[in-house]
Protein backbone atom coordinates (compact mmCIF):
# COMPACT_ATOMS: atom_id res chain seq x y z
CA UNK A 1 0.00 0.00 0.00
CA UNK A 2 2.95 2.68 0.53
CA UNK A 3 4.93 1.76 -2.54
CA UNK A 4 2.03 2.10 -4.21
CA UNK A 5 1.56 6.36 -3.15
CA UNK A 6 5.14 6.95 -3.74
CA UNK A 7 5.78 9.12 -6.64
CA UNK A 8 7.86 7.34 -10.14
CA UNK A 9 11.25 6.86 -10.10
CA UNK A 10 12.65 9.60 -11.98
CA UNK A 11 15.94 7.93 -12.51
CA UNK A 12 17.09 4.63 -12.12
CA UNK A 13 20.30 2.73 -12.54
CA UNK A 14 20.73 -1.46 -12.43
CA UNK A 15 24.06 -3.10 -12.02
CA UNK A 16 25.86 0.18 -13.56
CA UNK A 17 29.51 -0.76 -14.28
CA UNK A 18 30.96 2.19 -15.87
CA UNK A 19 34.49 3.54 -16.65
CA UNK A 20 36.67 4.84 -19.29
CA UNK A 21 38.42 1.31 -19.47
CA UNK A 22 36.79 -1.88 -19.29
CA UNK A 23 39.13 -3.73 -17.25
CA UNK A 24 39.34 -1.01 -14.83
CA UNK A 25 35.85 0.21 -14.06
CA UNK A 26 35.38 2.75 -11.87
CA UNK A 27 31.56 2.45 -11.21
CA UNK A 28 31.27 -1.23 -9.72
CA UNK A 29 27.70 -2.48 -9.97
CA UNK A 30 25.75 0.43 -8.88
CA UNK A 31 22.29 0.35 -8.21
CA UNK A 32 20.00 4.04 -7.81
CA UNK A 33 16.91 4.73 -7.53
CA UNK A 34 15.63 8.59 -7.61
CA UNK A 35 11.91 9.49 -7.14
CA UNK A 36 10.55 12.09 -9.36
CA UNK A 37 10.54 15.39 -7.56
CA UNK A 38 13.30 14.06 -4.93
CA UNK A 39 17.10 16.02 -3.79
CA UNK A 40 19.04 13.45 -3.82
CA UNK A 41 22.94 13.75 -2.53
CA UNK A 42 25.66 11.40 -4.26
CA UNK A 43 28.41 11.58 -1.05
CA UNK A 44 31.81 9.77 -0.83
CA UNK A 45 35.37 9.77 -0.60
CA UNK A 46 37.70 10.96 -3.09
CA UNK A 47 37.91 8.37 -6.07
CA UNK A 48 34.61 6.96 -5.17
CA UNK A 49 33.41 6.96 -8.25
CA UNK A 50 30.63 9.61 -7.88
CA UNK A 51 31.60 11.79 -11.02
CA UNK A 52 32.20 8.90 -13.02
CA UNK A 53 28.54 7.25 -12.43
CA UNK A 54 26.84 10.86 -13.14
CA UNK A 55 28.90 11.30 -16.39
CA UNK A 56 28.20 7.78 -17.11
CA UNK A 57 24.29 8.35 -16.50
CA UNK A 58 24.98 11.63 -18.72
CA UNK A 59 26.36 9.62 -21.60
CA UNK A 60 30.27 10.72 -21.13
CA UNK A 61 31.37 7.82 -19.72
CA UNK A 62 31.04 4.54 -21.33
CA UNK A 63 28.80 2.14 -19.78
CA UNK A 64 30.18 -1.47 -19.90
CA UNK A 65 27.14 -3.14 -17.96
CA UNK A 66 23.52 -2.26 -16.69
CA UNK A 67 21.10 -0.02 -17.55
CA UNK A 68 19.94 3.59 -17.14
CA UNK A 69 16.44 4.44 -17.41
CA UNK A 70 15.07 7.92 -17.29
CA UNK A 71 11.49 8.21 -16.21
CA UNK A 72 10.68 4.27 -17.21
CA UNK A 73 13.11 4.92 -20.76
CA UNK A 74 15.95 2.66 -21.37
CA UNK A 75 18.64 5.45 -22.24
CA UNK A 76 21.51 3.19 -21.69
CA UNK A 77 23.00 3.99 -24.82
CA UNK A 78 21.86 7.43 -26.27
CA UNK A 79 23.94 9.87 -26.70
CA UNK A 80 24.26 12.91 -24.70
CA UNK A 81 23.23 15.12 -26.98
CA UNK A 82 19.81 12.88 -27.00
CA UNK A 83 19.07 13.15 -23.36
CA UNK A 84 18.68 16.88 -22.86
CA UNK A 85 15.42 16.54 -25.48
CA UNK A 86 14.38 13.62 -22.89
CA UNK A 87 14.18 16.18 -20.03
CA UNK A 88 17.96 15.12 -18.10
CA UNK A 89 20.59 18.67 -17.70
CA UNK A 90 23.72 18.17 -16.45
CA UNK A 91 25.83 20.80 -15.13
CA UNK A 92 29.85 19.26 -14.57
CA UNK A 93 31.93 20.86 -12.07
CA UNK A 94 34.08 22.44 -13.82
CA UNK A 95 34.39 24.07 -17.95
CA UNK A 96 30.42 24.07 -17.38
CA UNK A 97 29.57 27.54 -19.42
CA UNK A 98 31.27 28.67 -22.87
CA UNK A 99 33.67 31.21 -21.87
CA UNK A 100 34.00 32.68 -25.67
CA UNK A 101 30.24 32.76 -25.32
CA UNK A 102 28.55 36.06 -23.63
CA UNK A 103 25.74 35.12 -21.00
CA UNK A 104 22.86 35.39 -23.74
CA UNK A 105 24.82 33.08 -26.22
CA UNK A 106 25.38 30.00 -23.29
CA UNK A 107 21.53 30.39 -22.81
CA UNK A 108 20.06 30.90 -26.58
CA UNK A 109 22.73 27.89 -27.29
CA UNK A 110 20.70 26.04 -24.86
CA UNK A 111 17.38 27.20 -25.90
CA UNK A 112 18.06 26.18 -29.56
CA UNK A 113 17.09 22.40 -28.92
CA UNK A 114 13.37 23.95 -27.33
CA UNK A 115 10.52 25.33 -29.60
CA UNK A 116 11.54 28.31 -31.31
CA UNK A 117 8.02 30.65 -29.94
CA UNK A 118 8.78 29.72 -26.59
CA UNK A 119 12.59 30.46 -26.31
CA UNK A 120 12.40 34.39 -25.20
CA UNK A 121 9.53 33.53 -23.01
CA UNK A 122 11.89 30.68 -21.03
CA UNK A 123 15.05 32.69 -20.72
CA UNK A 124 13.07 35.67 -19.63
CA UNK A 125 12.00 33.44 -16.95
CA UNK A 126 15.63 32.61 -15.98
CA UNK A 127 16.56 36.14 -16.36
CA UNK A 128 14.31 36.51 -13.55
CA UNK A 129 15.17 33.97 -11.84
CA UNK A 130 19.25 34.87 -11.56
CA UNK A 131 18.56 38.71 -11.90
CA UNK A 132 22.62 38.57 -11.83
CA UNK A 133 22.69 37.40 -15.07
CA UNK A 134 19.76 39.58 -16.43
CA UNK A 135 22.05 42.64 -15.72
CA UNK A 136 25.23 41.93 -18.75
CA UNK A 137 23.31 39.36 -20.56
CA UNK A 138 26.30 40.83 -23.70
CA UNK A 139 29.18 39.96 -21.08
CA UNK A 140 31.60 37.82 -22.18
CA UNK A 141 31.05 34.20 -19.72
CA UNK A 142 34.82 34.37 -19.58
CA UNK A 143 34.31 37.47 -17.13
CA UNK A 144 32.17 36.15 -14.80
CA UNK A 145 33.17 35.54 -10.91
CA UNK A 146 33.03 31.66 -10.19
CA UNK A 147 29.89 31.82 -8.23
CA UNK A 148 28.15 33.82 -11.30
CA UNK A 149 29.40 31.19 -13.88
CA UNK A 150 28.08 28.23 -11.52
CA UNK A 151 24.75 30.40 -12.08
CA UNK A 152 24.88 30.62 -15.79
CA UNK A 153 25.84 26.69 -15.56
CA UNK A 154 22.61 25.95 -13.74
CA UNK A 155 20.61 28.39 -15.86
CA UNK A 156 22.15 27.05 -19.20
CA UNK A 157 20.64 23.83 -17.62
CA UNK A 158 17.29 25.01 -16.48
CA UNK A 159 16.53 26.03 -20.18
CA UNK A 160 15.21 23.18 -21.32
CA UNK A 161 12.98 22.87 -18.21
CA UNK A 162 14.50 19.77 -17.60
CA UNK A 163 12.69 16.83 -15.59
CA UNK A 164 16.08 15.72 -13.95
CA UNK A 165 18.88 17.99 -12.93
CA UNK A 166 22.30 16.47 -12.03
CA UNK A 167 24.96 18.58 -10.83
CA UNK A 168 28.67 17.67 -10.20
CA UNK A 169 29.90 19.53 -6.96
CA UNK A 170 28.73 22.70 -7.85
CA UNK A 171 30.37 24.25 -4.66
CA UNK A 172 33.78 23.81 -5.91
CA UNK A 173 35.78 26.67 -5.31
CA UNK A 174 32.98 29.03 -4.16
CA UNK A 175 33.37 30.85 -0.84
CA UNK A 176 30.84 29.57 1.77
CA UNK A 177 28.70 32.60 1.44
CA UNK A 178 28.30 31.63 -2.67
CA UNK A 179 27.74 28.05 -2.03
CA UNK A 180 25.07 29.42 0.38
CA UNK A 181 23.57 30.86 -2.68
CA UNK A 182 24.08 28.54 -5.38
CA UNK A 183 22.50 25.56 -2.80
CA UNK A 184 19.33 28.03 -2.09
CA UNK A 185 18.65 28.36 -5.46
CA UNK A 186 18.66 24.67 -6.11
CA UNK A 187 16.63 23.75 -3.31
CA UNK A 188 14.34 26.51 -4.83
CA UNK A 189 14.50 24.70 -8.16
CA UNK A 190 13.64 21.14 -7.00
CA UNK A 191 10.79 22.91 -5.09
CA UNK A 192 9.12 23.66 -8.35
CA UNK A 193 9.52 20.05 -8.69
CA UNK A 194 12.49 19.38 -11.00
CA UNK A 195 14.09 16.20 -9.05
CA UNK A 196 17.82 16.96 -8.30
CA UNK A 197 21.13 14.15 -8.14
CA UNK A 198 23.90 16.69 -6.88
CA UNK A 199 27.39 14.94 -6.35
CA UNK A 200 29.31 17.10 -3.70
CA UNK A 201 32.03 16.63 -1.35
CA UNK A 202 30.88 19.76 0.78
CA UNK A 203 28.62 17.24 3.15
CA UNK A 204 27.56 19.91 5.61
CA UNK A 205 26.07 22.44 2.40
CA UNK A 206 24.83 19.50 0.38
CA UNK A 207 23.07 17.42 3.60
CA UNK A 208 21.31 20.66 4.44
CA UNK A 209 19.52 20.75 1.29
CA UNK A 210 18.98 17.44 0.37
CA UNK A 211 16.66 14.67 1.46
CA UNK A 212 18.23 11.78 0.54
CA UNK A 213 22.13 10.70 0.69
CA UNK A 214 23.40 7.96 -1.01
CA UNK A 215 26.77 7.22 -0.19
CA UNK A 216 29.36 5.57 -2.98
CA UNK A 217 32.32 3.84 -1.92
CA UNK A 218 35.24 2.17 -4.05
CA UNK A 219 32.60 2.51 -7.01
CA UNK A 220 29.63 0.76 -4.77
CA UNK A 221 26.70 2.49 -3.64
CA UNK A 222 27.06 0.98 0.18
CA UNK A 223 25.18 3.03 2.22
CA UNK A 224 21.68 5.47 1.60
CA UNK A 225 19.45 7.14 4.43
CA UNK A 226 17.28 10.57 4.87
CA UNK A 227 20.13 13.72 5.26
CA UNK A 228 18.56 14.25 8.37
CA UNK A 229 19.77 10.94 9.48
CA UNK A 230 23.68 10.99 7.98
CA UNK A 231 23.72 14.93 8.95
CA UNK A 232 23.72 13.43 12.70
CA UNK A 233 25.11 9.94 12.23
CA UNK A 234 29.22 10.19 13.12
CA UNK A 235 29.79 6.54 12.40
CA UNK A 236 28.92 6.54 8.96
CA UNK A 237 30.32 10.01 8.82
CA UNK A 238 33.15 8.56 10.09
CA UNK A 239 33.16 5.28 8.02
CA UNK A 240 32.60 6.63 4.63
CA UNK A 241 33.13 10.77 4.41
CA UNK A 242 36.36 11.23 7.07
CA UNK A 243 38.48 13.97 5.12
CA UNK A 244 35.53 15.67 3.56
CA UNK A 245 33.12 15.83 6.97
CA UNK A 246 36.43 17.26 8.23
CA UNK A 247 37.00 20.44 5.85
CA UNK A 248 33.33 21.12 5.60
CA UNK B 1 55.62 49.44 -51.54
CA UNK B 2 54.57 50.43 -55.10
CA UNK B 3 50.83 50.47 -56.10
CA UNK B 4 51.01 47.61 -57.96
CA UNK B 5 52.58 45.61 -55.32
CA UNK B 6 49.77 46.20 -52.98
CA UNK B 7 47.29 45.03 -55.83
CA UNK B 8 49.19 41.92 -56.62
CA UNK B 9 49.34 41.53 -52.78
CA UNK B 10 46.04 41.30 -52.44
CA UNK B 11 44.69 39.45 -55.27
CA UNK B 12 47.47 36.41 -54.20
CA UNK B 13 46.26 37.09 -50.59
CA UNK B 14 42.50 36.56 -51.44
CA UNK B 15 43.08 33.47 -52.48
CA UNK B 16 45.11 32.55 -49.71
CA UNK B 17 42.63 33.86 -47.25
CA UNK B 18 40.05 31.76 -48.73
CA UNK B 19 41.55 28.81 -48.48
CA UNK B 20 43.19 29.55 -44.78
CA UNK B 21 39.46 30.12 -43.92
CA UNK B 22 38.87 26.64 -44.70
CA UNK B 23 41.63 25.28 -42.87
CA UNK B 24 41.27 27.24 -39.48
CA UNK B 25 37.36 26.32 -39.57
CA UNK B 26 38.28 22.64 -39.62
CA UNK B 27 41.21 22.77 -37.49
CA UNK B 28 38.72 24.33 -34.73
CA UNK B 29 36.26 22.31 -34.64
CA UNK B 30 38.34 18.70 -35.61
CA UNK B 31 41.51 19.82 -33.89
CA UNK B 32 44.18 18.71 -35.76
CA UNK B 33 46.11 19.98 -38.84
CA UNK B 34 44.16 18.70 -42.09
CA UNK B 35 47.38 18.30 -44.60
CA UNK B 36 44.86 17.25 -47.40
CA UNK B 37 43.35 20.47 -47.44
CA UNK B 38 45.55 21.69 -49.70
CA UNK B 39 44.02 19.01 -52.40
CA UNK B 40 40.36 19.87 -51.51
CA UNK B 41 41.70 22.98 -53.50
CA UNK B 42 43.30 21.16 -55.94
CA UNK B 43 40.36 18.55 -56.52
CA UNK B 44 37.75 21.54 -56.62
CA UNK B 45 40.00 23.47 -59.32
CA UNK B 46 39.92 20.01 -61.41
CA UNK B 47 36.10 19.53 -61.04
CA UNK B 48 35.34 22.85 -62.22
CA UNK B 49 37.95 22.13 -65.17
CA UNK B 50 36.01 18.86 -65.93
CA UNK B 51 32.51 20.05 -65.70
CA UNK B 52 32.85 23.78 -67.45
CA UNK B 53 34.62 21.24 -70.11
CA UNK B 54 31.54 19.00 -70.20
CA UNK B 55 29.28 21.91 -70.56
CA UNK B 56 31.36 24.16 -73.09
CA UNK B 57 30.82 20.44 -75.20
CA UNK B 58 27.14 20.30 -74.46
CA UNK B 59 26.67 23.93 -75.15
CA UNK B 60 29.47 26.29 -76.72
CA UNK B 61 27.64 29.27 -76.43
CA UNK B 62 28.52 28.78 -72.34
CA UNK B 63 31.78 29.31 -73.27
CA UNK B 64 31.86 32.80 -74.93
CA UNK B 65 33.24 35.53 -72.57
CA UNK B 66 31.42 36.82 -70.22
CA UNK B 67 31.66 40.64 -70.72
CA UNK B 68 35.51 41.87 -69.46
CA UNK B 69 36.29 38.79 -68.29
CA UNK B 70 38.03 35.16 -69.57
CA UNK B 71 35.68 32.30 -68.37
CA UNK B 72 32.06 31.88 -69.77
CA UNK B 73 28.59 31.17 -68.31
CA UNK B 74 30.22 27.58 -67.86
CA UNK B 75 32.87 28.33 -65.46
CA UNK B 76 30.50 29.78 -62.49
CA UNK B 77 28.10 26.89 -62.95
CA UNK B 78 30.78 24.61 -62.85
CA UNK B 79 32.19 26.13 -59.71
CA UNK B 80 28.83 25.76 -58.12
CA UNK B 81 29.26 22.09 -59.51
CA UNK B 82 32.46 21.68 -58.09
CA UNK B 83 31.60 22.95 -54.52
CA UNK B 84 29.36 20.52 -54.44
CA UNK B 85 31.67 17.70 -55.52
CA UNK B 86 34.35 18.73 -53.53
CA UNK B 87 32.61 18.39 -49.93
CA UNK B 88 31.23 15.09 -50.77
CA UNK B 89 34.83 14.29 -51.59
CA UNK B 90 35.63 15.60 -48.62
CA UNK B 91 32.45 13.93 -46.73
CA UNK B 92 33.67 10.49 -48.03
CA UNK B 93 37.15 10.92 -46.87
CA UNK B 94 35.84 11.53 -43.36
CA UNK B 95 33.89 8.64 -43.77
CA UNK B 96 36.60 6.44 -44.95
CA UNK B 97 39.28 7.63 -43.04
CA UNK B 98 38.94 10.56 -39.97
CA UNK B 99 35.49 9.30 -39.06
CA UNK B 100 36.70 5.94 -38.06
CA UNK B 101 40.03 7.31 -36.54
CA UNK B 102 37.86 9.46 -34.38
CA UNK B 103 35.31 6.75 -33.00
CA UNK B 104 38.84 5.37 -31.83
CA UNK B 105 39.75 8.07 -30.13
CA UNK B 106 42.57 8.67 -32.10
CA UNK B 107 45.99 10.54 -30.99
CA UNK B 108 46.40 14.09 -33.02
CA UNK B 109 49.35 12.87 -34.68
CA UNK B 110 47.57 9.76 -35.73
CA UNK B 111 44.76 12.12 -38.08
CA UNK B 112 47.57 14.20 -39.05
CA UNK B 113 49.88 11.63 -40.23
CA UNK B 114 46.42 9.83 -41.95
CA UNK B 115 46.04 13.76 -43.63
CA UNK B 116 49.26 13.25 -44.96
CA UNK B 117 48.41 10.12 -46.41
CA UNK B 118 45.11 11.36 -48.02
CA UNK B 119 46.75 13.74 -48.92
CA UNK B 120 49.39 11.57 -51.13
CA UNK B 121 46.57 9.25 -52.64
CA UNK B 122 44.05 12.52 -53.67
CA UNK B 123 47.34 14.09 -55.03
CA UNK B 124 48.46 11.06 -57.21
CA UNK B 125 44.83 9.93 -58.33
CA UNK B 126 44.47 13.77 -59.58
CA UNK B 127 47.54 13.41 -61.61
CA UNK B 128 46.59 10.28 -62.21
CA UNK B 129 43.37 10.95 -64.08
CA UNK B 130 44.76 14.44 -65.57
CA UNK B 131 48.25 14.16 -65.77
CA UNK B 132 50.71 16.55 -64.40
CA UNK B 133 50.59 19.24 -67.69
CA UNK B 134 49.29 22.52 -66.74
CA UNK B 135 45.54 23.42 -67.53
CA UNK B 136 43.39 26.70 -67.96
CA UNK B 137 39.76 27.58 -67.78
CA UNK B 138 40.25 29.71 -70.57
CA UNK B 139 43.00 30.02 -73.75
CA UNK B 140 42.46 33.34 -74.93
CA UNK B 141 44.63 36.67 -73.47
CA UNK B 142 43.13 39.27 -70.77
CA UNK B 143 43.87 42.33 -71.09
CA UNK B 144 44.40 43.81 -67.84
CA UNK B 145 42.27 47.18 -66.89
CA UNK B 146 44.74 50.06 -65.60
CA UNK B 147 43.69 52.63 -62.82
CA UNK B 148 46.32 55.37 -61.65
CA UNK B 149 49.21 53.48 -62.81
CA UNK B 150 48.34 49.72 -61.43
CA UNK B 151 47.41 47.01 -64.09
CA UNK B 152 44.87 43.91 -62.95
CA UNK B 153 43.09 42.14 -64.98
CA UNK B 154 39.23 42.18 -64.79
CA UNK B 155 39.44 38.15 -63.47
CA UNK B 156 41.81 38.90 -60.27
CA UNK B 157 39.33 41.97 -59.56
CA UNK B 158 36.54 39.90 -59.67
CA UNK B 159 38.20 36.86 -57.14
CA UNK B 160 38.93 39.79 -54.64
CA UNK B 161 35.51 40.84 -54.77
CA UNK B 162 34.09 37.32 -54.27
CA UNK B 163 36.40 36.59 -51.39
CA UNK B 164 35.58 39.53 -49.86
CA UNK B 165 32.04 38.76 -49.83
CA UNK B 166 32.85 34.94 -49.06
CA UNK B 167 34.72 35.87 -46.04
CA UNK B 168 32.32 38.91 -44.65
CA UNK B 169 28.80 36.25 -45.15
CA UNK B 170 31.17 33.74 -43.34
CA UNK B 171 32.02 35.46 -40.24
CA UNK B 172 28.18 36.44 -40.03
CA UNK B 173 27.18 33.02 -39.94
CA UNK B 174 29.82 32.33 -37.35
CA UNK B 175 29.05 35.64 -35.73
CA UNK B 176 25.29 35.81 -35.23
CA UNK B 177 23.36 32.66 -36.61
CA UNK B 178 22.30 29.57 -34.37
CA UNK B 179 24.45 27.22 -36.44
CA UNK B 180 27.51 29.81 -36.02
CA UNK B 181 27.20 29.77 -32.33
CA UNK B 182 26.84 25.50 -32.32
CA UNK B 183 30.08 25.47 -34.15
CA UNK B 184 31.84 28.37 -31.48
CA UNK B 185 30.54 25.76 -28.83
CA UNK B 186 32.04 22.92 -30.28
CA UNK B 187 34.79 24.14 -31.13
CA UNK B 188 35.43 25.33 -27.29
CA UNK B 189 34.42 22.29 -25.62
CA UNK B 190 32.68 18.96 -28.26
CA UNK B 191 31.75 17.38 -24.46
CA UNK B 192 29.67 20.54 -22.75
CA UNK B 193 28.44 21.30 -26.65
CA UNK B 194 26.82 17.28 -26.66
CA UNK B 195 25.53 17.81 -22.91
CA UNK B 196 23.75 21.32 -24.09
CA UNK B 197 22.41 19.08 -27.23
CA UNK B 198 24.18 19.98 -30.05
CA UNK B 199 25.13 16.65 -32.10
CA UNK B 200 28.58 17.38 -32.83
CA UNK B 201 28.42 14.55 -35.81
CA UNK B 202 26.24 17.45 -37.89
CA UNK B 203 28.30 19.92 -37.05
CA UNK B 204 31.89 18.41 -38.32
CA UNK B 205 29.85 17.33 -41.45
CA UNK B 206 28.71 20.74 -41.83
CA UNK B 207 32.68 21.84 -40.95
CA UNK B 208 33.77 19.43 -44.10
CA UNK B 209 31.62 20.98 -46.30
CA UNK B 210 32.05 24.20 -45.42
CA UNK B 211 35.67 24.00 -45.34
CA UNK B 212 36.08 21.81 -48.88
CA UNK B 213 33.74 24.60 -50.60
CA UNK B 214 35.69 26.99 -49.09
CA UNK B 215 38.93 25.23 -50.89
CA UNK B 216 37.04 24.43 -54.27
CA UNK B 217 36.37 28.39 -54.84
CA UNK B 218 40.12 29.02 -53.70
CA UNK B 219 40.84 26.42 -56.19
CA UNK B 220 38.92 28.16 -59.17
CA UNK B 221 40.48 31.26 -57.77
CA UNK B 222 44.22 30.19 -58.27
CA UNK B 223 43.14 28.02 -61.46
CA UNK B 224 41.65 31.32 -63.10
CA UNK B 225 44.86 33.75 -62.18
CA UNK B 226 47.70 31.31 -62.38
CA UNK B 227 46.98 28.11 -63.94
CA UNK B 228 45.78 23.84 -62.85
CA UNK B 229 48.40 21.98 -61.62
CA UNK B 230 47.83 18.66 -59.58
CA UNK B 231 50.46 19.73 -57.21
CA UNK B 232 48.28 23.44 -57.14
CA UNK B 233 46.78 22.74 -53.15
CA UNK B 234 50.92 21.19 -52.30
CA UNK B 235 52.19 24.20 -53.23
CA UNK B 236 49.77 26.35 -51.42
CA UNK B 237 49.56 24.60 -48.33
CA UNK B 238 52.08 26.46 -46.12
CA UNK B 239 50.76 29.59 -47.12
CA UNK B 240 47.44 28.46 -45.97
CA UNK B 241 48.41 27.51 -42.33
CA UNK B 242 51.06 30.35 -42.24
CA UNK B 243 47.68 32.81 -42.71
CA UNK B 244 45.45 30.44 -40.66
CA UNK B 245 47.88 30.25 -37.55
CA UNK B 246 48.55 34.03 -38.34
CA UNK B 247 45.03 35.52 -38.23
CA UNK B 248 44.06 32.84 -34.93
CA UNK B 249 42.62 29.64 -35.13
CA UNK B 250 38.97 29.40 -35.42
CA UNK B 251 38.56 33.24 -37.19
CA UNK B 252 37.69 33.90 -40.62
CA UNK B 253 37.99 37.38 -40.45
CA UNK B 254 41.76 36.41 -39.17
CA UNK B 255 42.62 33.90 -41.60
CA UNK B 256 41.56 36.13 -44.53
CA UNK B 257 43.76 39.01 -42.98
CA UNK B 258 46.45 36.38 -42.47
CA UNK B 259 46.28 35.81 -46.23
CA UNK B 260 46.11 38.92 -46.99
CA UNK B 261 49.42 39.54 -45.05
CA UNK B 262 50.95 36.51 -46.28
CA UNK B 263 50.05 37.81 -50.09
CA UNK B 264 51.59 41.26 -49.72
CA UNK B 265 54.71 40.51 -48.00
CA UNK B 266 54.82 37.83 -51.04
CA UNK B 267 54.44 40.26 -53.32
CA UNK B 268 56.59 42.81 -51.98
CA UNK B 269 59.72 40.18 -51.44
CA UNK B 270 59.30 39.14 -54.90
CA UNK B 271 59.65 42.69 -56.03
CA UNK B 272 62.69 43.89 -53.59
CA UNK B 273 64.68 40.09 -53.45
CA UNK B 274 63.32 38.22 -56.74
CA UNK B 275 60.80 35.51 -57.11
CA UNK B 276 63.29 32.60 -55.66
CA UNK B 277 62.29 34.19 -52.00
CA UNK B 278 58.37 33.53 -52.42
CA UNK B 279 58.55 30.34 -50.60
CA UNK B 280 60.58 31.13 -47.55
CA UNK B 281 58.34 34.38 -46.58
CA UNK B 282 55.37 31.86 -45.32
CA UNK B 283 58.22 30.05 -43.81
CA UNK B 284 58.93 32.81 -42.15
CA UNK B 285 56.34 34.30 -41.21
CA UNK B 286 55.07 31.03 -39.93
CA UNK B 287 58.11 30.44 -37.26
CA UNK B 288 57.66 33.74 -36.41
CA UNK B 289 53.91 33.97 -35.36
CA UNK B 290 54.66 31.08 -33.55
CA UNK B 291 57.37 32.01 -31.40
CA UNK B 292 55.92 35.69 -30.63
CA UNK B 293 52.11 35.30 -30.77
CA UNK B 294 51.03 31.49 -31.10
CA UNK B 295 47.47 31.97 -30.92
CA UNK B 296 47.48 34.36 -33.98
CA UNK B 297 46.11 38.31 -34.22
CA UNK B 298 42.13 37.00 -33.41
CA UNK B 299 42.60 33.60 -31.69
CA UNK B 300 41.93 32.56 -28.24
CA UNK B 301 45.17 32.53 -25.84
Amino acid sequence: MIAQSLPPLALEARGLIAGYERDLPIVRGVNLSVRVGEFIVLLGPNGAGKSTLVKAIVGLVPIHEGAVLLNGDDITVAPPHQKIGRGLAFVPQTENIFTTLTIEDNLLLAADVIPKPVRARRIAELYAMFPDLAAQPSRPAKLLSGGQRQMLAVARALVVQPSLLILDEPSAGLSPKIVAEVFGRLKAINATGVTIVLVEQNVKAALAVAGRAIILVEGEARHEASALELADDPIIAELYLGAARARS
Amino acid sequence: MSPQVIVDGLVAGAMIGLGATGVTLTYSILRFANFAHGEFIAWGAYFALAVSGFLGALAPALTAPIGPFSFGWSLPIAALAAIALTAALALLVDALLFGSLRAKNSAIIIMVMASFGAALTLRNLLEFIFTSSPAYYAEGLQMALRFAGVRATPDALLCLVIAAIIVIALHAVIAHTAIGRAMRAVSENPQLAAIVGIDSRKIVRLVWILGAGLACLAGVMAGLIVQIRPTMGLDLLLPLFAAAILGGIGSAMGAMLGGLIIGLAESLTVALAGGEWRAAVAFVILVAILLLRPHGLFGRS
